[in-house]
Formats: structure tokens, C-alpha cells, sequence
């Protein structure tokens, strides 16, 4: 016990080892300086693959329309809001690990941030394809989406959630792109300085919009880097939220329940946070980083999955109180009918996946196992996955009058676009490893031992400290 | 070295030799002096004599700027511009408007805090500056800590620099403009790339235009064209005889319809048929709103049969004349009803009730134009 | 290089008397002004009894929870702190015996514990499994052990830790924390669901439990915080406190009063939105006979005002910034609770010493509490292990 005992009174170093400034360098650019690995080749083909049955069902969908779907009345909303929902989710551990993480001031984040923000980009690209396909004619959602004076002096609708999803997913695709781009340029500045070709050269020269590492700019720099933080952690919650409010607002019964913002944060955390911890398992072993990113990362990162887990949990349960508590019929049934009625198949998967999976977390051997890690990752994607199937279809299929009631089946135009969108988000994935700095070289240089001034409040003319 | 001097520069190898050495050239009294580093170092601010930065203030203006323009935009669409009923909700709901507010006041305040940052605290473009490119900068974007005291210095004194500089026990080196540097021309105003930007602008507008003016009216993206449904005239494999419209059952009639029983029987109809309403304010009202939308344009406003279509087709008659004015209501309503010589019908355009209206109406403009002593009275 | 700081600790034991003083003054005379009340309006004073026997329960077990989340966080700037949160856990048996009159007069409280009503109500006899006076008595006792088992197991082993300075009793803590944290959760739902939501036994919110959570939370900072400041300001925990640990109040604070304004407005929102009859009526009660006055001062108190108070960077290190805000914050935790309790039994707005009479007794007792506890035990935790790297914190 005592010798693995963790000593509180030192910090848990955030890199394991003792590397060099000029070592990190080495490693962190060692994907993109050399040619690609063998098990790289093969991941691209395999993602390629699934990105290419995307495509083909999306052309098929554009060329008959949305009847292709499973979708019909009663339900209307399928696979499309289902993906949807399921991709902004996965989108939200990005934002969390590198803004909340950052205000927190959670330094192990270092290692991992980079690469999480990516798979934000990633992920709510994947989203925003469904629901820009699922309008029919795309081509011409600018007209009803966007609020541009139109000849015919008809606007938009701000009241309806549906508006202020066209808000709230674009917003935060452009925080967290600008957000993720300015995270990049003190890197791309290095690359700039370590290019041997001319073209590579020129590219990262512009890219890194004449970064000189001044302290001038550091200063604004960092300023800048704590604003979009702050301003990134509401906004990531606004963005699920806005997402649950689609449903929320309506009075159907398990959509209208007040505790859909948090709950749908949450799960999306929780979603983003197995899908983070899958990528990071494997990239961490393909590309030797793992003293960058430590056991103590991935034990963090499944705490927080059982943290948000239980949320998840006690929404669910929550929500099945209430529903009782309310002594609405309509309401108890709803609950009723998702647990036993005809896709209770469904819930049961969700929950158990969601909420009693990941339980197993409680233990440390567990939680730093990564083959465990990585196995109860998928699951809870899974898990998650049926959430927003549970939600969407469920409700829908039972309505308030029994002879409007209707079953849902997807057809393989639905699942091609599903395995489509896995496709694109892990191509993507693939791509960025190999072509940008996976891990911040900047920030990683800046938590390694001995990287500050050893500190002591003497040591800058104790401004701060007071009653000396 | 022809070139003048930019800077003198000097590097160190630890994160405490470079903090002590921006305050020992502060202290000195430079001002035009930068500190590379590869990260952020803490303390640094403070080491330099800083002024805190002032990009808060850019955040804040932007932001309070986005949401309270966003709030006004949609309340003023919502409320003002293009009210709806939505969801039973008053015009100005403006709890429906707090996420858009929210989003827009954070885009802006994201955005335009960058650029700031970027235009006023970085002076982009300046990918070119006499910094780049040099071993100096090599070094300091990997592992070391330099400093640089810039010649244009009011204090400048190259000798004493680099005392001051070696004392603090860093490798000093000088830094030259370069030959690039000095004879870099900003290509702005390069007839070139004055005619890129115009191509591209030419292309972008054409691409657009073709795209959303021509194209989406082509195959396969006009596929509202071909629906499947049957459509007025068309053939139908469903029916043997092939006739995608079909008749009605022998001896029903539609819902609300009344068959015409005088159709081609002039005299029967001026026999039989009865002005079945009253000649009340309402109907007159209405008799005139459709005699005016249906019989004007040609009878003219008063039925004179002076309409502005004069000349350009067979003279409309007047129906103030001694043969319509003795007329029965039903020969009235039969012509309505069924045309007369280049008349067409107007069964279809003009419902039954309507049309007994507007003789009732007609009635009175004879009446109008022909009054008696009585109605004088 | 910073192990200067050792030997400068010197955990001063007795309080200012100014502050005790005051302490006693509020005691005296919010008890007078409760005794007074009582005799009064029964009634009325019971209603009020309720807001604050919530304030006082919320405050206790959001202390506890405090003392968790530093453990189950590893956080090492709050350790020189952890005191002031062991020190609040105290009111615990306090806040418990608050609840004795409401026990002893349920009939005048619970709509749902009239017989009457409910036998002429289908769905208020849905509910009786649940909302039934036995049930209700048993689920809160349960609670108040479990609260003040782990209030105990927590200050064992952090007091323990002061003699022997061994790790292992922050090993158990952290254990015990993360025990905690959902017993904390579901416990705290259920007491929102029952003590405050059950008012209006018709109405069901799914956020409501959270709702009322996030206040607590909300209002227990700013104690914390009032007091860490103007403590230290006095120097009575040690001299390394810098602006950094400020600045993580002031942004804790603000992190948390935002979170309370994304659930309220959520809850209302959704209602809102939807309006359905059989929750909307919660809402348009709050909205009309003066009642909308209350629920805009929240907005203003718990929200507005606060958040642009602490909004900059500089204004969540100001030492008088911070304490003023906190106060704003826990005036604005009582008009919260008052604007929940009170529309259920007054149509339009009540205000007077009845009002006045629970709040000053619960902070009377705070300050009491605070002071004879820390008069017993040390200010600082010194023997923790993170107490050093917690001083030599740094944003």
C-alpha cells in the first residue's frame, strides 16, 4: 500500500520522465516529419471505406429525398436527429477539456487538449450534416435558416428552438475553430522553424501568422486564450441545452421535462469524454506519447465519465419520479412504455451502457486499466447513442392517441449514413494526427519540471503577497 | 555587414536567467526591447513593465454590442417587421429570444476580441519582420529564452547592450536587416493581384449566380417537377381507360354544389328564376364588391359599358339600356351564369349567392341612373 | 525556496470580539423577534420557520459537500481553507432542531397532509405513497444521520490530522467523499423535493431538486468566502494568502451564481414555453399581485447585480468587492427561498419583522457557532499534506 500511495503533498507531474524542451519537439512533430506508418495506412483505408457508404447513401438521399429514410408519421425524427444529437455530444468533451479544464486550472488537460478540440470540430461537423440533410433540399436552407432581408420580407422564426439550434451549432463551430486555430499558432511557428522544404515553409509561415514568440504578444496572447475560455464554457453548455430545448419545449410527454438542459450536458460531456478516451488509447500507443499522456490522464478522464455517468443516472431516475410524482397518466405511461413497451430493448441497453457499466469505475484497477478504459468507452458510446434513440423515437412512436401510434425502422440508407458519419469523423481524426501537432508543444514545454521561474513569492518582488 | 542593425540579441538557457535579465534591461531603461520565449513564462509581465493588456474592454464592448443588437434584431423582426401568433405567445416573447441573444453576443465578443488581437495587438500582416528566419528565432521556438534590445532605442548604445546583456549571462549576437527585409515592396496595389482579386470576385459571383439561378432548376435538383400524383389531364396506367381524371358517379352531386337546371334554356330561366335574397345594405355590399371585381373591367364602374377595354375587343354593352332595364332578375343571372356572345361564363368564379348579389346590384345602378320622382323623396 | 512559510503560520484561535459580539447581538434578538412571531401569527412565523430551517440545512450540508469536493478534487488551493467549510458543518444539529416546530405543525405547512383535500383530489391520491407523513418523517431522519455521519467521519480525520500530520487520513477522506458525493445528490433532491416543492403538492419540476441544490451551493460560497476575506484581511489564517486564492473565490463564485441563473431560467423557460395548466400555474402565481416585484428583485440580487460585480478579472480579486458581492448573494439565497415558501401561502407579497426574525437568528447562529468552534479547534488544517503546496498556489 505505502509503496504505491500517492504522496499528497507533491503535485501528480503532469508528464512522466524528465524531457527536454528540444526532446518534445522531436517526438510531438516526429507523425508529420515522417512518412506514414503501416497501421496508419491501413486505419485511413478502413475509414475511407466507411466515409465512401456515407457518400453513397448521401447521394441516394439527395437524389430521391428524405423518403429514403425510415422516417414517417408518426415518427418524424429518426436517425437524422438521432446522429445529430449524438455528434454535437461528442463534441462537448472538446470544448470541456480545453476550456473548463483550463479555468480549473487543470494542468493534466495539457497533454490532451489539442486533440480533444479537434475532435470537437470533427464531431460537430458530422452533426451539422444531418441536420442541414434532414431540411430535404439543403440548397436552399439559407432561405429559411438564415435571417437575410429576403425579397418576399418574410423572417425567420426566433422563437422557435429549431432557429436557435442554426445559432448555437454555428456559433460554436466558429469558437472552437478560432478557439483550436489560436491554440495552433504558436505551434505552427515552430514547425515554420523546423521546415526544411520550402513549400512547407511558406505554408506554416502564413499559417502561423508571423508568430515571434514575443512576450508582447504571449501577454495578449494568453488574455485572449482565458477570454475564449470563458466565453467557450457557457457556450458549450448553451449549445446541448439549445439541442434539448428542441424537445423540451414541446409538450410531448418524455420530451417536455425541465431538467432536459443539465441532463443533456451532461450526457454529452459523458459521451465526448468515451469517445476522447477511445482516440486517445489508440494514438497514444501508435505515436509513443505515452509519457505525454499519462495513466493519471486516463484515470482523470474515467472519473469524470463516472461522474457524469451518474448524472446521466440520476436524471433518468429523476425523471422516472416525477413522471410517477406528477400523477399525470399520460406522463406515467410514457415512462412506462419506455422501459417495458416495444423498445425496451432500447432503453435497457441505454441504461445499462450509461448508467451501470461504467460503474465498475469505482475501482482504481480498473480505471487504469486501458483495456478496460477502452472497452467501457465504447459502451458508453453505445450507450449514449441509444440515449438519443430512446428519446427521439420513443415519444414519438406513442402519441396521445392510440390510433396514431406508429413504429420506427430504419432502412439501410439511415444506417449507411451512420457508418458514413463514423467514416468522416475518424478520416478526419487520421488526417490531423498525421498532419498537425497532436499534442500543444507550446503548452506541454510551458507544465514540464523546471519550465517556470522556480516561483517563491519572493522571486517576482512579491507584488502579491500581503502582511509580509 | 552593410545592413543596419535591427537588435542585439541574446539567449539564455533557463526560465530565471531570462526573468532577471528583462528586469536588469528594464531596469536599464530600454523600452523598444522584446523577450522570445518558447511558452508563456510567468512573471514575465511584470519583469518587462508591462501595461496589463487591454483586450478585456474589446470583449466586453463586443459582447454587450452582439446581444443587445441580436435582442433588438429579433424583437423588432418578431414584434415589429413580421409579427406571428407563435404558440399562442405575444408578439414580443422575449424569453424565445434569450438563446439567439446569448449566441451572437458571444460569437461577436469572440470574434472581434481575436481580431483585435490579431489587427491591433499583433499589427497583422507582418509574417515579414526582421526577426524571422534567423538562427536567433530558431532557437527560441524550440527550447531557449532570448531577448532583444532593438537599435531604435532612444537609449541604444550598442557597446553597452551587450555588456549589459553578457553580464547577465546570456550569448549575445547581433541581428541585421536583411536584403529580403529592406527591399520588401507591400504588393497591395500590384496590378496582379488587383486582377486575382477581380477574377476571383467575377468567378465567386458567376459560380453563385449560375448555381442558384440555373443549375437548381435542372435535373436531378427540379424534382418537384415530377411528383407522383396524378395531374389535371394527364394519363394514369391505374384506370383501364387510361384517364387520370375521372368523372364523377352517375347521379351524385358534388358537396355544396347545385346543378344549373336552365343550362341553354334562356327562357325558362327569365321565366322561372327568383332573386332568392334581399336587397339589404350586406348584399348590395357585396354585389358591388364583385361587380367591381368581376363585371367592371368591362361593363365599366357604372355599368355603362365605358370601360377602359373600349376599342380593344366588341363594345361591351351597356346595361343601363331599355333592354336589359326590363329584363328579369333571372335572364340577368342566366347571362352571368352562362355567357353570352363573347361573355364567358362565370359560374365558376362567381358563386351562386354572389351572383344574385350583383343583380340585385346592377339593379340598383339602373336604378340610379333612371330614378323616379318617388325615390327623390 | 517557499518553506518560509511554516513557521509564519500562527492559527489565531479567538475571533474578533466586534465579530462574536455581533454574532450574539443577531442571536439575541432574532430569537426575541422569533419567540415574538410566534406568539404573534403562529402561522406565519412557522412559514418562515421553514425558510429558515432551509437556509440553515443548506448552508450546513453545503459546507459538508465543500469539504468533499476539495477531496474527491484533489484541489489544493482551498486546504488553508478547509477549516471554515469544517467549521459551518457545525450548524448541522442546529439546522436539524429547526425542524422540530415544523414537524409538530405539518397540518398548517403541507397541503397534502389534510385529509380532506386529498380524499376529494384523484391526484393527490396518487401521490400518497410518497407523500405521506410517515414516509416523509423517515426519509428526512435517514438523511440528517447520514449528513451528520459523514460531518463527523470528515472532521475525525482532518482534526486527527492536525496531532499525527499521517496521510492516510486524507486517504480515507477522499474515500469517503467520493461515498458522498451521490449520498449528497439524492439526498439533498429529496429534501428540495420535499421540504419546498411539496408546498405546492400539485406542481412537478424535473429541475426543481437541482434548482434548489445550486442555491445552497451559491449561498454557502459566499459564507465561505465572506469569511475567508474578511478573516484574512485580519491575518488570522496565515500571511500566504495571496490574490490568487481570491481571484479562485471570486471566479468560483461567479462560475456558480451563472450556473444558478442557466437553471433558473431553464426551469422557467421550459414552462414558459410550454405552458401546460398543470405546471404553468407555479409560475403565473410568482407573476402577479406584487409577486412579480420579488421575482424581479431575484433576477436582479441573484443574478444581475453579482455578475457584473464580479465580471472582470481585477474586481474578482478585490478584497471589498468580494465581501460585498458575498452579501448580496446570501441576502439574495433568502429572497430565493422566500420567493418559493411565501407565494404558496399569501397571494401577494408579506413583509415584516416575521421576515426578518429567521434570517437574523440563522446568521446570528453562523457567527456563534463559527466562533466557538474555531475558539476549539485550530483555524488552519496543519498537518495536511497539500496545507504547503495549497499556499504556494498560483493562477
Amino acid at each position: 500500500m505505502s509503496a504505491t500511495a500517492i504522496d499528497y503533498s507533491k503535485e501528480i507531474p503532469v508528464i512522466e520522465g524528465t524531457p527536454t524542451a528540444a526532446s518534445l519537439d522531436e517526438l510531438i512533430t516526429n507523425p508529420i516529419e515522417s512518412f506514414p506508418q503501416r497501421n496508419w495506412l491501413i486505419g485511413i483505408a478502413i475509414t475511407s471505406t466507411m466515409l465512401m457508404i456515407g457518400v453513397v447513401s448521401l447521394g441516394w438521399l439527395l437524389w430521391k429525398g428524405v423518403g429514403v429514410w425510415g422516417i414517417n408519421q408518426p415518427v418524424e425524427w429518426g436517425f437524422d436527429v438521432v446522429n445529430f444529437v449524438f455528434w454535437v455530444g461528442i463534441g462537448h468533451a472538446g470544448t470541456l477539456i480545453s476550456a473548463i479544464l483550463f479555468l480549473l486550472r487543470q494542468k493534466w488537460r495539457t497533454g490532451i487538449a489539442r486533440f480533444a478540440e479537434a475532435m470537437t470540430l470533427f464531431a460537430v461537423l458530422c452533426a451539422v450534416q444531418f441536420v442541414l440533410f434532414h431540411t430535404g433540399r439543403p440548397w436552399l436552407a439559407a432561405i429559411w435558416l438564415l435571417p437575410y432581408p429576403e425579397q418576399h420580407g418574410v423572417w425567420v422564426n426566433f422563437t422557435s428552438p429549431l432557429e436557435w439550434d442554426v445559432f448555437a451549432v454555428s456559433t460554436y463551430f466558429t469558437v472552437s475553430a478560432v478557439f483550436w486555430y489560436i491554440g495552433l499558432i504558436p505551434d505552427f511557428a515552430t514547425l515554420r522553424d523546423r521546415a526544411v522544404s520550402k513549400i512547407k515553409k511558406t505554408i506554416f509561415a502564413v499559417l502561423s501568422l508571423g508568430w515571434r514568440f514575443s512576450n508582447r504578444h504571449w501577454q495578449h496572447y494568453e488574455r485572449a486564450y482565458l477570454i475564449m475560455a470563458g466565453f467557450a464554457t457557457p457556450l458549450v453548455l448553451s449549445v446541448h441545452t439549445i439541442v434539448s430545448f428542441d424537445f423540451a419545449v414541446s409538450v410531448i410527454p418524455g420530451w417536455h421535462t425541465t431538467i432536459f438542459p443539465p441532463y443533456f450536458v451532461a450526457g454529452a460531456v459523458f459521451s465526448g469524454f468515451a469517445m476522447v478516451q477511445n482516440v486517445l488509447i489508440i494514438t497514444r500507443k501508435a505515436f509513443h506519447f505515452e509519457y505525454l499522456i499519462t495513466m493519471d490522464t486516463i484515470e482523470k478522464m474515467n472519473k469524470i465519465m463516472l461522474v457524469t455517468g451518474s448524472m446521466v443516472g440520476y436524471a433518468y431516475i429523476m425523471e422516472f419520479f416525477i413522471a410517477w410524482y406528477s400523477g399525470n397518466p399520460i406522463e406515467r405511461f410514457v415512462f412506462i412504455n419506455r422501459a417495458f413497451g416495444p423498445y425496451a430493448w432500447a432503453y435497457w441497453i441505454m441504461f445499462t451502457c450509461n448508467v451501470i457499466t461504467p460503474q465498475v469505475f469505482w475501482f482504481k484497477k480498473v480505471r487504469t486499466s486501458l483495456l478496460a478504459s477502452f472497452i467501457l468507452s465504447i459502451f458508453v458510446n453505445i450507450g449514449m447513442w441509444f440515449e438519443r434513440f430512446v428519446i427521439v423515437v420513443t415519444s414519438l412512436s406513442r402519441d396521445f392517441l392510440p390510433s396514431s401510434w406508429g413504429m420506427f425502422t430504419p432502412t439501410i440508407w439511415d444506417i449507411g449514413l451512420l457508418i458514413g458519419s463514423f467514416g468522416l469523423f475518424f478520416t478526419l481524426v487520421l488526417l490531423f494526427v498525421k498532419g498537425l501537432p497532436a499534442i500543444a508543444m507550446a503548452e506541454v514545454k510551458a507544465v514540464i519540471p523546471g519550465a517556470q521561474p522556480s516561483h517563491g513569492h519572493g522571486g517576482h518582488a512579491g507584488n502579491g503577497v500581503h502582511h509580509g | 555587414m552593410a545592413n543596419p542593425l535591427y537588435s542585439i540579441v541574446a539567449t539564455f538557457k533557463s526560465p530565471d536567467a531570462i526573468v532577471e535579465a528583462a528586469k536588469k534591461v528594464s531596469a536599464a531603461g530600454y523600452t523598444k526591447f522584446d523577450v522570445h520565449t518558447p511558452y508563456p513564462v510567468h512573471g514575465m509581465d511584470k519583469a518587462m513593465r508591462l501595461p496589463e493588456t487591454k483586450l478585456g474592454f474589446v470583449t466586453l464592448a463586443a459582447g454587450i454590442l452582439g446581444s443587445i443588437g441580436m435582442i433588438s434584431f429579433a424583437s423588432w423582426v418578431a414584434a415589429v417587421d413580421y409579427p406571428q401568433v407563435i404558440g399562442g405567445k405575444p408578439y414580443w416573447s422575449w424569453p424565445a429570444f434569450v438563446p439567439v441573444t446569448y449566441e451572437i453576443g458571444v460569437l461577436l465578443a469572440v470574434l472581434l476580441t481575436v481580431s483585435a488581437m490579431i489587427v491591433f495587438f499583433f499589427k497583422f500582416p507582418n509574417i515579414s519582420h526582421p526577426l524571422h528566419d534567423t538562427p536567433y528565432m530558431k532557437k527560441v521556438s524550440s527550447d531557449t529564452f532570448g531577448i532583444s534590445v532593438q537599435a531604435e532605442d532612444p537609449n541604444f548604445d550598442e557597446q553597452k547592450v551587450r555588456e549589459l546583456l553578457q553580464s547577465a549571462g546570456g550569448s549575445v549576437d547581433a541581428v541585421y536587416y536583411s536584403d529580403e527585409f529592406i527591399n520588401f515592396k507591400p504588393k497591395l496595389f500590384d496590378p496582379k493581384f488587383i486582377a486575382l482579386l477581380v477574377g476571383v470576385a467575377l468567378v465567386a459571383s458567376a459560380g453563385g449566380y449560375i448555381t442558384w439561378n440555373k443549375i437548381l432548376y435542372l435535373p436531378p435538383y427540379d424534382w418537384m417537377m415530377e411528383q407522383f400524383k396524378v395531374k389535371p389531364q394527364s394519363e394514369s396506367d391505374f384506370y383501364s381507360d387510361k384517364f387520370g381524371m375521372r368523372m364523377p358517379v352517375e347521379g351524385t352531386v358534388a358537396r355544396g354544389f347545385i346543378p344549373y337546371p336552365y343550362k341553354g334554356k334562356p327562357e325558362e330561366a327569365a321565366k322561372y328564376l327568383v332573386n332568392p335574397l334581399l336587397p339589404t345594405k350586406e348584399v348590395l355590399a357585396l354585389g358591388k364588391k364583385k361587380f367591381l371585381t368581376f363585371c367592371s373591367p368591362c361593363h365599366g364602374n357604372f355599368a355603362e359599358g365605358n370601360s377602359r377595354l373600349r376599342g380593344q375587343f366588341p363594345n361591351p354593352p351597356s346595361l343601363h339600356s331599355d333592354k336589359v332595364r326590363n329584363w328579369p332578375d333571372g335572364s340577368i343571372f342566366h347571362v352571368i351564369t352562362e355567357g353570352q356572345n363573347v361573355m364567358p361564363s362565370y359560374q365558376y368564379q362567381i358563386s351562386r349567392e354572389e351572383r344574385w348579389a350583383i343583380v340585385h346590384y346592377i339593379r340598383t345602378l339602373q336604378r340610379a341612373l333612371n330614378a323616379k320622382e318617388s325615390d327623390v323623396q | 525556496m517557499s518553506d518560509h512559510h511554516e513557521n509564519v503560520i500562527v492559527p489565531k484561535k479567538n475571533l474578533p470580539a466586534g465579530l462574536v459580539n455581533l454574532g450574539w447581538a443577531l442571536t439575541v434578538i432574532g430569537g426575541v423577534l422569533v419567540a415574538l412571531s410566534y406568539v404573534l401569527d403562529f402561522q406565519r412565523a412557522l412559514h418562515n420557520n421553514l425558510i429558515g430551517f432551509a437556509l440553515l440545512i443548506g448552508l450546513s450540508v453545503g459546507a459538508v459537500f465543500y469539504i468533499a469536493l476539495e477531496y474527491i478534487t484533489g484541489a489544493v488551493w482551498s486546504t488553508p481553507f478547509r477549516r471554515v467549510t469544517e467549521f459551518l458543518g457545525a450548524l448541522l444539529p442546529v439546522g436539524i432542531l429547526f425542524s422540530i416546530p415544523l414537524f409538530l405543525n405539518m397540518h398548517d405547512i403541507f397541503l397534502w397532509t389534510h385529509h380532506d383535500v386529498v380524499s376529494a383530489d384523484k391526484v393527490l391520491q396518487n401521490k400518497t405513497p410518497y407523500l405521506n407523513v410517515q414516509f416523509f418523517s423517515i426519509r428526512f431522519a435517514v438523511m440528517a444521520v447520514v449528513w451528520l455521519f459523514f460531518f463527523v467521519v470528515f472532521r475525525k480525520h482532518s482534526f486527527a490530522q492536525d496531532l499525527n500530520k499521517d496521510q492516510k487520513h486524507t486517504r480515507i477522506n477522499i474515500k469517503f467523499a467520493a461515498a458522498f458525493i451521490p449520498v449528497v445528490a439524492i439526498s439533498v433532491s429529496i429534501f428540495g423535493i420535499d421540504w419546498l416543492m411539496s408546498l405546492e403538492p400539485h406542481w412537478f419540476s424535473t429541475i426543481f431538486a437541482i434548482y434548489f441544490f445550486i442555491g445552497t451551493i451559491v449561498c454557502t460560497l459566499a459564507v465561505i468566502t465572506y469569511l475567508v476575506v474578511s478573516l484574512g484581511e485580519k491575518g488570522f489564517f496565515f500571511t500566504g494568502i495571496v490574490e490568487d486564492h481570491y481571484y479562485s473565490f471570486g471566479a468560483l463564485l461567479f462560475g456558480f451564481l451563472a450556473f444558478w441563473a442557466y437553471i433558473a431560467f431553464s426551469q422557467f423557460m421550459l414552462i414558459w414555453y410550454a405552458n401546460l395548466p398543470e405546471e404553468n400555474f407555479w409560475f403565473i402565481a410568482r407573476w402577479k399581485n406584487g409577486w412579480e416585484y420579488v421575482s424581479m428583485a431575484l433576477a436582479l440580487f441573484h443574478f444581475w447585480l453579482p455578475y457584473f460585480l464580479l465580471l472582470s478579472r481585477p474586481s474578482k480579486m478585490n478584497k471589498g468587492n468580494l465581501k460585498r458581492t458575498s452579501l448580496i448573494l446570501i441576502f439574495a439565497h433568502v429572497l430565493d427561498l422566500y420567493w418559493i415558501v411565501m407565494p404558496t401561502y399569501y397571494p401577494s407579497p408579506v413583509f415584516s419583522f416575521y421576515e426578518i426574525a429567521f434570517p437574523l437568528l440563522v446568521f446570528g447562529l453562523v457567527i456563534v457557532v463559527f466562533a466557538s468552534q474555531s475558539k476549539k479547534y485550530n483555524m488552519v488544517p496543519v498537518g495536511d499534506p497539500k496545507l504547503q503546496r495549497g499556499l504556494d498556489f498560483q493562477l
